[in-house]
């Protein structure tokens, strides 16, 4: 269910890894929760994200909830289509839906993230 | 008792009627029209605009209310500003009959005070009047502010007078002051098709409200594509053959068909007889008043914007009654405690006492609770769930401090909170009353049961 290319944020963020680059976005357990997303607030390129700390707002029919940055770094890119179509979050979190490229400043934090089976037990606890 | 009122606005006006019912024969004097700038320039004329705007996007959104609809959606700017003059005139109709029901003279021209007993009109005929009074009350107003070095032009370089009559729909229109009166017409602007860019030197858009309903309120201009710089100056502005130039102090340069600028308002203080009696001003020209609305000179009264104060409709209407009151020998002293505002940008702002970047410049200990108008049934169902209400209550007493909310129906709402604030409620008795269901008031109710945590319809924390 969540790939094993990916690695996992406690936050319900995932990171996608190329060299100094990584592609986050929210994994499909946070879109399960959030329901139909109906806004989010796009970072903007060229400004600062710490680990761990909000990079972007998502809100859905249900709620608004902070997307936490998974890496620290500059964003370079975000993923202008989800201004108008918000809902491919929800369709694709792990493809289309990505939500930023991140230039990683501490590629050391990685080792904190947890892979594809931890993440799962994880989301396990949290359901219980 | 014979009392003159110069100016007929949401203080002048009430004030008469006021008088005319404690038995005071009255005189107002009035050199535009009937209800100042409230009912012809400002509240009245911006809310008929904003009922187009709104019934606008709603149109626009037929699909989704599962209406389908054959043709265009096209807003009709003649026919908008008609539809707008038309609110306008029946209510300055109404305030004409009621001073003719109350036995109130109107004399239509500019007042000047000669003495405190007598008052010369310069009548819209050329002719002149003297009116002999026992007492007085100045309610002149304010007007737009303008910047000295790019003054309105009323066709490109606009003040909300101006806005207010456009003959056609800008393509891009720059909006100097992102404070009420600028925040709401981007709203409408934008509504109407315009591109629109707003530069605000303060680091946040309606500055004076709770920082979490300004960050609200981005947020959601942001949605409509209105964009907002904010904490940047404007150096100087150019008309250009391409448009209006706006320079910013951080290099930036903006080009719009239209400039509006919203920075604030002058106070009508000038040319009429102020000086030569001697009546004290504050530090911003602002007349000084007592809390029984009187100035230093026994008998002349001051209301609404000419004091300086908080700029509000209903504000100078209640400093209206409170002179009226006193000039009638009924000694009564003006309650600012409790003042609600309203904000009619898209979604609407509702807002009654303590603000919490306020309760932390004073170090008071307070704590708050929010709830998002997306966890009612109601905004689901009228298809507006955008906004959040959010009550400040004393962290020792539980006494409900201030109401801040942006959502439907703000306006209305707040005034819950207002009776709370006033009634000395605390957040549990808010709470424990039963509030209908499903209503958008339940928004309130939740909000004031997670001051406690207690929120029934929000997830755990």
């Amino acid at each position: 269910m969540n790939p094993d290319n990916l690695k996992y944020h406690k936050e319900h963020t995932w990171v996608k890894v190329s060299g100094k680059k990584a592609t986050v976005g929210i994994t499909d357990y946070a879109q399960d929760a959030l329901g139909d997303i109906v806004y989010i607030d796009l970072p903007e390129a060229d400004t600062e994200v710490e680990a761990s700390t909000e990079m972007s707002e998502i809100e859905s029919t249900k709620a608004t909830s902070a997307v936490i940055a998974p890496v620290s770094g500059t964003i370079i890119e975000a993923n202008e289509k989800l201004a108008d179509s918000p809902e491919i979050i929800n369709e694709e979190p792990y493809g289309k839906g990505w939500i930023a490229v991140i230039e990683m400043s501490n590629e050391s934090e990685l080792d904190d993230l947890m892979d594809a089976g931890d993440y799962e037990k994880y989301i396990e606890e949290e359901a219980k | 008792m014979r009392l003159t009122i110069i100016g007929a606005g949401p203080g002048g006006y009430v004030a008469a009627l006021k008088a005319a019912q404690l038995g005071a024969q009255v005189t107002v004097i009035e050199d535009t029209e009937v209800g100042g700038t409230c009912l012809n320039r400002g509240c009245i004329p911006t809310k008929a605009l904003v009922a187009s705007a709104e019934a606008l996007h709603k149109a626009r959104s037929l699909d989704d209310y599962g209406i389908d609809i054959s043709g265009e959606i096209i807003p009709n700017l003649a026919r908008i500003i008609e539809r707008k003059n038309k609110v306008v005139s029946v209510q300055v109709k109404g305030i004409r009959s009621l001073f003719k029901s109350w036995g109130v003279t109107l004399v239509e021209g500019r007042g000047m005070i000669l003495t405190p007993e007598k008052v010369e009109v310069q009548k819209k005929d050329g002719s002149i009047d003297v009116i002999e009074t026992d007492k007085l009350i100045i309610a002149t107003g304010s007007r737009p502010a303008q910047i000295p070095i790019f003054p309105f032009d009323g066709e490109h370089i606009m003040s909300s007078d101006d806005a207010l009559n456009i003959k056609s729909i800008p393509k891009s229109l720059i909006i100097i002051g992102a404070g009420v009166i600028g925040c709401e017409f981007a709203c409408i602007f934008r509504e109407l098709g315009t591109d629109v860019t707003m530069v605000e030197m303060v680091p946040r858009a309606v500055s004076t409200e709770d920082p979490e309903i300004s960050e609200v309120l981005e947020k959601e201009l942001k949605k409509k594509k209105i964009k907002l710089m904010t904490g940047v100056k404007v150096e100087r502005v150019e008309g250009q053959h391409d448009g209006i130039h706006v320079y910013l102090a951080d290099g930036k340069e903006l080009i719009a068909e239209k400039l509006l600028v919203s920075i604030g308002r002058s106070l009508n203080t000038e040319n009429i007889g102020l000086e030569a009696l001697g009546i004290k001003k504050g530090s911003r020209g602002e007349i000084a008043v007592d809390e029984k609305m009187e100035t230093n000179i026994g008998g002349i009264y001051a209301i609404g914007d000419v004091t300086g104060g908080i700029l509000l409709a209903h504000m100078a209407s209640k400093e209206g009654i409170i002179a009226a009151y006193n000039a009638c020998g009924i000694e009564k002293k003006i309650d600012y405690s409790v003042v609600p505002a309203a904000i009619f940008t898209s979604p609407e702002i509702g807002s009654v006492g303590l603000r919490e970047h306020h309760a932390q410049e004073k170090g008071m200990k307070i704590k708050t609770g929010h709830f998002q108008f997306r966890g009612l049934g109601k905004a689901h169902a009228m298809g507006e769930i955008a906004g959040m209400l959010k009550i400040v209550a004393d962290a020792d007493t539980d006494k409900v401090l201030g109401v801040h909310i942006i959502g439907p129906h703000a306006s209305d709402l707040v005034h819950e909170g207002a009776l709370a604030i006033k009634s000395g409620l605390t957040v549990r008795e808010l709470a424990n009353m039963i509030h209908a269901h499903p209503t958008l008031a339940e928004g309130l109710m939740e909000a004031a049961e997670d001051v406690h945590g207690e929120a029934i319809h929000a997830p755990k924390k």
